[in-house]
């Protein structure tokens, strides 16, 4: 009986931690409940990784994204909606409050459904510009699948995402066999703006365009975007870490495209679909099961010989060596481990008044690390200034979530009974000695003058003058 | 030093100018009136000069040491004394940096101070200083001396740090 009991707890506790960080509660807006059915492989995943799914249409009356001003659900996914607008339930500024209450998005769109006015306006807001009309088709004459847009060239073969940037892990295409591509049917391209928390996950080909089918069908004169401007996949991190994700297909999240769908190649070639793996990874960054970091523990003490060796104390002293660990742990699916910073990039201590006095890279620290969790430490002299002074780890990098911790300390000045005596420094020794020298020769001309005073007679002789 | 000559001088201008009328006039004059008029005894003239210069020096010295008190005399070798100690300070603050700046700025100032302590002793003891200080017997001066000079070396010590 017992051992069924911790069974069962076992179970539950497997099943509860094979979530995501924040919650499992996920709404998903479709236009029909029935159309649920084309995604049954995505949402099949979703549910298998834990996800508490909810269906709604914008019309429901019961749709709400708060109740009593706590967020309802944890995630949200917009599937293509044939409605002008979402309806008083999912305004611009209620996504916004959503985001902003650690919410997490993801946006698909496709290009025979105009994207809703809501979602228009809430991408806007993110510096997420969509073409005209609110709808648009991303072709490419060079890179299609031949088996099934042999005329229409609208169903792009794109290669698996690299990294951005060289510092940076690849989470969405790291699994990806050597030839697979990832089938992008029929989908809209966005341009997106300057704003450094947007990153594109999956840029389109240098011979994509994006048109209008409807107005363009004959001439295409006016582009909305071309080639690599064009950004198919979306990323979007707020500061407070919420994620949004804007597919650009979401046709390629369908079962059709799933599962080593084969799709043939320009060349002839026929590869396999490398869709399933990348919604999965696309879903669970949105809903922060992968690059989710976590502050394990911070801790500073000094580290001179002989002093006491008290953790995170309030006030250092001038000149003081101290040293700082931090503890990082990364969240992987269901678990978390080590968070191993990529081999071109450094994870920053700051420790500054105002501005940084001090920017130091933090060193992996075996002895206070385990298997899930890394440290990473430094140590230095604080500077010949008193003040009110923070340590700070400032480590903001797309598809990791933010890491901004302040601790703040104060460091005094010198008392002055520990500045080193004089007579422990061997440079003064001659100064020193010159008092000495003096105080004795005064000593000695005192006795000798004593000594030698002149006779009393002669003395007093003079006095009578 | 300046100050031990002028006193010096000052003390007993009219035996300086006998010892000087007391030298055999016959070489000084001539060599310096016959130097404008051929130059080649010119070479002859300067060992002549030196040969005065020292002599003037030997006489000053005899004076000084035969008119001087013994008190003074005393006074001024510690003078010299704490010059010197003075100077080897502050040459090695020169060449060596004043780090400690405390311990080089108590021991130079115990020299200086010292010297001016007994700079004052010097001109209150005097016998020639004597109608100015007619309130303050040599042993008085000496007294204020040895409290002046305590204070001195109580503060120096505990400059140090």
């Amino acid at each position: 009986m017992r051992s069924l009991l911790s069974l069962i707890v076992f179970l539950f506790a497997v099943s509860v931690s094979a979530v995501s960080t924040t919650g499992n509660r996920l709404l998903a807006i479709l236009d029909d409940v029935a159309d649920k059915d084309n995604y049954s492989k995505f949402l099949g995943d979703l549910a298998s990784r834990g996800f508490d799914l909810t269906f709604e249409t914008p019309k429901s009356e019961s749709l709400a994204l708060f109740h009593l001003g706590e967020r309802k659900y944890d995630h949200v996914i917009f599937f293509p909606t044939k409605t002008k607008g979402l309806g008083p339930n999912l305004t611009p500024n209620i996504l916004v409050q959503f985001l902003n209450a650690n919410g997490n998005v993801l946006v698909t769109l496709s290009s025979g459904v105009a994207a809703p006015n809501s979602l228009v306006s809430f991408l806007a807001e993110l510096d997420i510009q969509l073409p005209a009309d609110r709808t648009g088709l991303v072709v490419d004459h060079f890179n299609y699948d031949t088996a099934s847009a042999a005329d229409l060239h609208d169903v792009l073969l794109l290669p698996t995402p690299k990294t951005v940037r060289s510092d940076i892990k690849n989470i969405f295409g790291a699994a990806a066999p050597a030839d697979s591509v990832i089938a992008f049917p029929r989908g809209v391209g966005a341009a997106l703006g300057a704003s450094e928390l947007l990153t594109p996950i999956v840029r389109a080909p240098r011979n994509a365009y994006s048109y209008n089918p409807k107005e363009q069908a004959q001439v295409v004169d006016d582009l909305f975007a071309a080639g690599e401007q064009l950004s198919l996949v979306s990323s979007f991190q707020a500061l407070n870490s919420a994620r949004l994700v804007l597919l650009g297909s979401a046709e390629l999240l369908q079962d059709k495209w799933f599962d080593e769908a084969e799709v043939t190649k320009v060349d002839g070639k026929k590869v396999k679909t490398y869709n399933r793996e990348f919604a999965k990874r696309i879903s669970a960054w949105t809903f922060q099961e992968l690059g989710v970091l976590r502050v394990n523990w911070i801790e500073h003490h000094l580290s001179e010989e002989g002093a006491v060796n008290v953790s995170n104390p309030k006030i250092y002293r001038i000149k003081n060596k101290v040293s700082y660990t931090i503890s990082l742990s990364e969240y992987t699916y269901d678990s978390w481990s080590a968070f191993n910073v990529p081999a071109n990039d450094a994870i920053q201590l700051e420790f500054s008044m105002l501005s940084p006095f001090h920017r130091l890279a933090l060193e992996f620290d075996k002895a206070h690390s385990t298997k899930d969790a890394a440290a990473y430490s430094a140590e230095f002299v604080l500077p010949d200034q008193h003040g009110i002074f923070n340590f700070k780890v400032n480590y903001k990098r797309p598809f990791l979530s933010n890491v901004e911790e302040k601790n703040t300390v104060s460091v005094r000045h010198m008392a002055h009974n520990e500045w080193p005596r004089s007579f422990a420094i061997s440079g003064a020794w001659p100064w020193i000695s010159g008092i000495g020298v003096t105080v004795v020769g005064w000593v000695a001309f005192c006795a000798l003058w004593l000594y030698s005073a002149p006779p009393k007679g002669k003395k007093e002789s003079k006095k009578t003058q | 030093m300046a100050k031990k000559s002028s006193a010096a001088r000052t003390a007993s201008p009219a035996p300086v100018a006998a010892t000087t009328t007391a030298i055999p006039p016959a070489t000084t004059p001539a060599a310096a009136s016959s130097a404008p008029v051929a130059a080649t005894p010119k070479p002859k003239s300067t060992p002549s000069q030196n040969q005065s210069w020292t002599r003037v020096l030997n006489s000053l010295t005899k004076h000084y040491l035969s008119t001087t008190p013994q008190r003074t005399l005393l006074l001024d070798a510690f003078q010299v004394f704490l010059v010197v100690v003075g100077i080897l300070q502050f040459l090695y603050c020169i060449l060596a940096g004043n780090y400690p700046f405390n311990a080089f700025l108590s021991g130079f100032s115990a020299t200086v101070g010292q010297f001016v302590l007994t700079a004052s002793l010097r001109i209150q003891t005097t016998e020639g200083n004597k109608k100015d200080f007619v309130s303050v017997s040599p042993e008085r001066a000496f007294a204020d001396y040895v409290g002046c000079s305590l204070i001195l070396h109580f503060f120096c010590v505990n400059f140090i740090n």
